[in-house]
């Protein structure tokens, strides 16, 4: 499938999909150095193929790897910068984040994400989503000991990703997604995270999308308010789609798009994944019109609010598919069914 | 044979002297098989509570379905606070007679078959009381405040909440200069009684707010949870001259969110006093690397039903059903109130728990609490004592999991309770259950919430209740992990 075959309101989540509760188990036992790193690796393989086929099954447009072989969505990434000293001892639980610090400049080097990209290349044939933590997030968790600021530290960080999202768009990625949750919880930083983001993202000939949520760790908001603070400053992203969550806050926020002319795409968070309450498919249509009477449908994508990490895998196949069947009721409506 | 002494009030010497003394004579006596004695464990404990569910001694036998495993184990527990020297051999021998028999003894009347601590009559028994205090109360001629040990419950502490209400409103601050306060300030206070506690908090917090000029106290609503209506309507007057900023909200303590929906991840504060030791628990055992879950029976003395049958006209044979209708239906049977209430009063005296432990040959199909899988087990046992007998505080851990949600990304619960917190604190005393007044108490496995909490993104500290000298309460309070 290519990118021009989607059709409107297309469906995908977020990034992360169900982490299963044997994965856990197995993850944990592999911390505890009860598994090989051989067998993680396949069981990984395994564990991302089930993802993919759920997906698929759901009918989402766009597929994602479901992050499944990520601790978190800060250690997967810091860990493979060879700067970044990291404390192993530091976590008790695999979802926990390593203690990490930064004290000299940071090497350029290659991240490695191209091969799990390519991996969920081979599994599907469906447009595919590759989903990367942003240099802010990342700083927030840094102990910072070298650079002169966070920005400087965010900056070097997005250097070095950069050189990895055009590997990606090289071994074929389409979509990516840079996921910046840290943004809410500390707006003052936004003016220097557009910057850094803007770097991150320079040459990169993808579809690029920003999400922002309100955290989502534990599977609960680190931060509450309105998007409100994002304006104007976003407007100064170089990217094609802003990713918020609207499902469990309410759809206030929307009207920003069409009161600050915003020049991208919306990523429609339709999908509460903070309550393993299932949406209706009505419901989820009912999101989805109601950004329509400030937004074009072309401009509209459909997604999760945040990943699904911490929904039962029942449940979060269950809000895939009432996300997949309410856009499919709107695109009836618009005579495009 | 394992002697453990879970305690060190010295006033308990001579027992101990006499249990090995009782010991050696009961096998020079043929009372006690030799092989038998390789599998006994003895436990004394200086019971806390004057009034509990145990037999000055009591024999717990291990129980297993399968027939390709040794025998099982035997706890024998002794309530040095209460045994008598020169009857404890003979005490010894009547609880080695009946000890996890499936058939009840002839000296006992159950009012139940073995089963969950979790699902056993004395928690309807526990509802019964809540259900009818005022009767309890009249009879009694107390309220049940001053049958607590410090003689009034420690939420209503004058000290604590005027310090809780500073607290409360630094934090307000804090938010409102990050620009980060809600619209709407909402507490939650869940099992409010009387009333009497949100009223004071009301008050100060009104009075602080105005000191202060912050101007906090018209965006305040504060919910009120209780289990009925009527004891809802019962503290509204307590609460009248802020009635506006209040709802009053039914619902069962074990599930919050389920109450209130629309307050997922909106609410500041929730509180709750001496909630989770009232609230249905049972006890797992660790012995020799194995799992015991803990069964009860409920049963009444036969001496003690002889007596009550006379008394009060309930023919023996049909005491255990006339039992089960007053937890139904009340006192009608008796006539009212003034005859079922004293006759409610001495059973529940009367009332005894015998136990067995079973083993649990498979973990993950064990029906853990909400919050609470085999793993996570594994992993708190890992760190815990590997002999010892521990509360899973059940339900208490199901409010607890169920009310994180309600949390504001700044929220935070806060438990005025008696908290064992950690696990092998367990080794060191007995922690419930235990009767007070009418109604049940057990300590509450703050460990166990701490594992759990971890889980659910928060860590839980706990801070002694400085406010009164001696007692046992402590503060529960959560932050939120990053």
């Amino acid at each position: 499938m290519k990118f021009s075959d989607l059709p409107i309101l297309p469906t995908s989540i977020v990034g992360s999909y169900s982490m299963p509760h044997w994965l856990e188990r197995i993850k944990g036992d592999y911390f505890s150095r009860r598994i090989s790193g051989r067998d993680m690796d396949d069981i990984y393989d395994t564990a991302v193929k089930a993802a993919i086929k759920d997906q698929e099954i759901a009918g989402l447009d766009v597929i994602t790897d479901g992050e499944v072989r990520r601790d978190n969505m800060v250690d997967y990434f810091v860990e493979r910068f060879p700067g970044i000293q990291i404390d192993r001892s530091s976590k008790k639980y695999y979802y926990d984040f390593y203690d990490m610090a930064v004290r000299s400049k940071l090497p350029t080097a290659s991240l490695g994400l191209v091969q799990d990209y390519t991996f969920l290349r081979n599994f599907t044939d469906r447009i595919t989503k590759f989903c990367v933590t942003g240099p802010h997030c990342l700083t927030k968790r840094i102990n910072n000991q070298f650079y002169p600021t966070e920005e400087a530290l965010a900056m070097d960080l997005a250097r070095i990703m950069n050189l990895e999202l055009k590997a990606l768009v090289k071994a074929g990625c389409e979509i990516i997604q840079i996921d910046e949750p840290y943004y809410s919880g500390f707006p003052e930083d936004l003016e220097w995270g557009v910057n850094v983001i803007n770097t991150l993202v320079q040459g990169v000939d993808a579809r690029i999308g920003l999400h922002i949520c309100y955290g989502n760790r534990y599977g609960k908001p680190s931060w509450e308010g309105s998007y409100r603070y994002l304006f104007p400053t976003i407007l100064k992203a170089k990217v094609h789609q802003l990713t918020l969550e609207f499902a469990r806050r309410g759809g206030e926020d929307i009207e920003l798009f069409k009161e600050f002319n915003a020049p991208f795409n919306l990523g429609l968070g339709v999908i509460d994944v903070k309550t393993e309450d299932v949406e209706s498919p009505e419901l989820v249509a009912q999101h989805i019109r109601r950004a329509l009477e400030f937004l074009p449908p072309e401009n509209i994508k459909v997604l999760t609010d945040c990943g699904c990490f911490h929904l039962p895998r029942d449940v979060a196949f269950a809000k895939m598919k009432a996300m997949v069947d309410g856009a499919k009721i709107v695109r009836k409506e618009l005579g495009q069914g | 044979m394992i002697l453990k002494l879970n305690h060190l009030n010295q006033k308990a010497t001579a027992s101990t002297q006499a249990l090995i003394e009782a010991v050696y004579a009961m096998v020079a006596e043929g009372q006690l098989e030799k092989g038998q004695f390789a599998r006994l464990q003895f436990e004394l404990d200086w019971i806390q509570y004057k009034q509990n569910f145990r037999d000055v001694v009591t024999a717990t036998q291990g129980f297993t379905n399968r027939c390709d495993v040794p025998p099982p184990i035997m706890d024998i527990h002794i309530d040095t606070r209460q045994v008598k020297p020169e009857n404890l051999q003979a005490d010894l021998c009547r609880a080695l007679r009946v000890a996890g028999s499936e058939m009840a003894a002839a000296d006992r009347i159950p009012l139940e078959d073995y089963k969950s601590m979790r699902r056993s009559i004395v928690w309807e028994f526990n509802k019964f009381y809540w259900r009818h205090l005022n009767a309890w109360e009249q009879a009694a001629g107390q309220g049940y405040d001053q049958a607590l040990p410090g003689g009034g419950s420690d939420g209503h502490n004058p000290k604590a909440i005027a310090d809780d209400v500073e607290e409360f409103l630094d934090l307000l601050q804090q938010m409102k200069q990050q620009d980060k306060l809600p619209p709407e300030i909402n507490l939650l206070e869940i099992g409010v009684g009387s009333g009497s506690r949100c009223a004071q908090w009301l008050d100060q917090f009104e009075a602080a707010d105005r000191d202060r000029g912050t101007g906090f106290y018209p965006q305040t609503r504060f919910y009120m949870g209780d289990y009925s209506d009527d004891t809802l309507n019962k503290a509204r007057p307590a609460v009248a001259r802020h009635i506006s900023q209040c709802e009053f909200i039914a619902m069962d303590a074990a599930n919050p969110i389920k109450a209130l929906p629309q307050l997922r991840h909106k609410v500041m504060q929730v509180h709750l006093t001496n909630v989770y030791d009232n609230l249905p628990d049972e006890e797992v055992v660790r012995r020799d690397g194995k799992l015991y879950f803990v069964q009860v029976r409920a049963f009444v003395p036969l001496a003690a039903a002889q007596r009550l049958s006379e008394e009060y006209d309930v023919p023996i044979a049909q005491f255990h059903d006339r039992v089960l209708r007053m937890i139904d239906e009340g006192f009608d049977q008796f006539g009212g109130p003034r005859r079922g209430v004293p006759f409610w009063m001495e059973l529940w005296s009367a009332m005894r728990l015998e136990e067995r432990l079973v083993r649990l040959e498979d973990l993950p199909e064990f029906p853990f609490p909400d919050g609470l899988d085999a793993d996570r087990m594994e992993d708190i046992l890992q760190e815990a004592p590997t002999d010892f007998r521990f509360h899973l505080s059940s339900v208490a851990l199901e409010s607890f999991v169920r009310t994180l949600p309600l949390l504001h990304p700044q929220g935070y619960l806060q438990v005025f309770d008696i908290f064992v917190t950690d696990m092998a604190q367990y080794r060191t005393g007995f922690f419930g259950p235990g009767k007070l007044d009418g109604s049940l108490l057990n300590w509450v496995n703050g460990a166990l919430l701490r594992e759990v909490a971890h889980r659910e993104g928060y860590d839980v500290h706990f801070r002694p209740f400085k406010y009164r000298k001696d007692t046992k309460t402590s503060i529960l309070y959560t932050t939120r992990r990053d």
